[in-house]
């Protein structure tokens, strides 16, 4: 019972958190000069990336802490987060060109940060697959942790490879205006709420058996 | 420590006597290796393009697909007969399973890169001059990372059902980094730059040390019963 109160408290904190964020988007920051109105797409693009890697590294850590413990309790946060993780940089895939479109003149750009991105989500799309089809034993949860944790090592070298090998579009030092950067953080606080909102439900709404 | 490596060459030598004995993995992955070879010939306009350059790239393509279809099935006999549990009961630490497994697989895609850089050779015309000893020695490390994410993924998926077909599709987004790194440095052996000074050795030997290390330790848990 405790649980769902949880569970509405941040569904109500994530609805406030993005009304506010949305109304400062559309109501309140200055629109960019260059990009224009397509540049908006940033605040939910890049808080959604900071949330994908936060989810996938919770993710790493509850596989560990299954693989240690063997309780259940930690495969199914592992799982949850991951799900959730996944949605988040799908979202990342799909708001990237549509600012990529606007400002880079295509829709997909070969550029290390969105080719990262690309490349992780397909290692978690792999993960979620292999939880899909393969049954919701406890053999599914060890084989899923192992591979959770393998995936994640590789996150720093898939960083470094793509880096060399692509060219840098995005800018390395963003200098926002004041506005735009207030505006940022409320938006990121606003995925960062509806992520732990989605998580809190995922995880409410799997049996713990196995 | 010596009970480890006796287990692991044990493994390893009733596995190379297996394979060697059975013959269909290793006839069915190099049938496919070349297959896919002449396939890539036909797919392309060789006249258009330079087939050294390409050829760079398709050949980490098939070595990496042939490869899996080979190290898919390593454990596959094992749970088949039910002989892992017989397996898991030699008086060492797991790894020591993994490692001759693993050191199977390694040998088996030296073989297979070997066997398909001379037919390249043959076939696309493939010149290496002096980048041929710089060619082995890449193929030689990315070999070492892939045998051993390779051989641990093949741990996992002949547990659940239908792990076959989910073998490459979990394999191969993890080796992505490798297989930008054996495209990049092939070209540049190729190309008879100087390939140790490269950065991107240093990143396959960074997860060869990375995976080979992890899959030790994890392999215990990808098998337990």
């Amino acid at each position: 019972m405790e649980f769902r109160k949880w569970i509405v408290v941040s569904w109500v904190l994530a609805a406030l958190g993005n009304a506010a964020a949305l109304w400062m988007i559309f109501g309140y920051v200055r629109t960019e000069v260059t990009m224009g109105l397509v540049q908006k797409i940033f605040y939910y693009h890049v808080p959604s990336a900071i949330c994908g890697y936060i989810l996938l590294g919770i993710c790493f850590v509850c596989s560990i802490g299954y693989l240690w413990k063997m309780d259940p309790f930690w495969d199914v946060i592992a799982y949850a987060s991951a799900e959730v993780g996944l949605v988040f940089i799908t979202i990342v895939l799909v708001t990237g060109p549509i600012w990529g479109r606007a400002a880079w003149g295509k829709w997909w750009v070969w550029e290390p940060r969105l080719t990262s991105a690309l490349i992780l989500w397909l290692m978690y799309a792999a993960y979620f697959l292999l939880r899909l089809f393969s049954g919701k034993d406890a053999r599914t949860a060890r084989i899923s942790a192992v591979l959770a944790i393998i995936a994640f090592f590789d996150v720093p070298i898939v960083h470094f490879a793509i880096k060399w090998w692509g060219n840098v579009v995005h800018p390395k030092h963003v200098a926002l205006e004041s506005d735009m950067s207030l505006t940022f953080l409320v938006s990121f606080l606003g995925v960062l709420l509806l992520a732990a909102a989605l998580l809190l439900t995922r995880v409410q709404g799997t049996p713990r058996r196995l | 420590m010596r009970g480890f490596f006796r287990i692991a060459f044990l493994v390893f030598r009733k596995d190379f006597r297996e394979e060697l004995r059975r013959k269909e993995n290793i006839a069915v992955s190099v049938f496919f290796a070349v297959l896919s070879l002449v396939l890539f010939y036909f797919s392309l306009d060789p006249t258009q393009i330079d087939l050294t350059t390409a050829g760079a790239g398709f050949l980490w393509l098939i070595i990496l697909f042939a490869g899996s279809l080979f190290m898919g099935a390593c454990f596959r006999k094992e749970t088949e007969t039910g002989t892992l549990h017989a397996l898991l009961l030699a008086p060492a630490d797991r790894g020591a399973v993994y490692l001759g497994k693993y050191l199977v697989n390694l040998l088996f895609l030296l073989f297979l890169e070997g066997l398909l850089l001379f037919v390249a050779f043959i076939l696309l015309d493939f010149r290496a001059g002096k980048g041929l000893w710089p060619l082995c020695g890449v193929w030689f490390l990315v070999s070492v990372g892939y045998a051993g994410v390779g051989t641990l993924l093949s741990a996992l998926i002949t547990q659940v059902r239908g792990g076959e077909i989910l073998y490459p599709i979990l394999l191969f987004p993890i080796l992505i980094p490798l297989v930008i790194a054996a495209g990049t440095l092939t070209q540049a052996a190729l190309a008879g730059s100087n390939v140790w000074q490269s950065q991107w050795l240093r990143l396959v030997g960074l997860f060869d040390i990375i995976f080979i290390t992890a899959s030790l330790f994890l392999f215990e848990y990808a098998v337990e019963e």
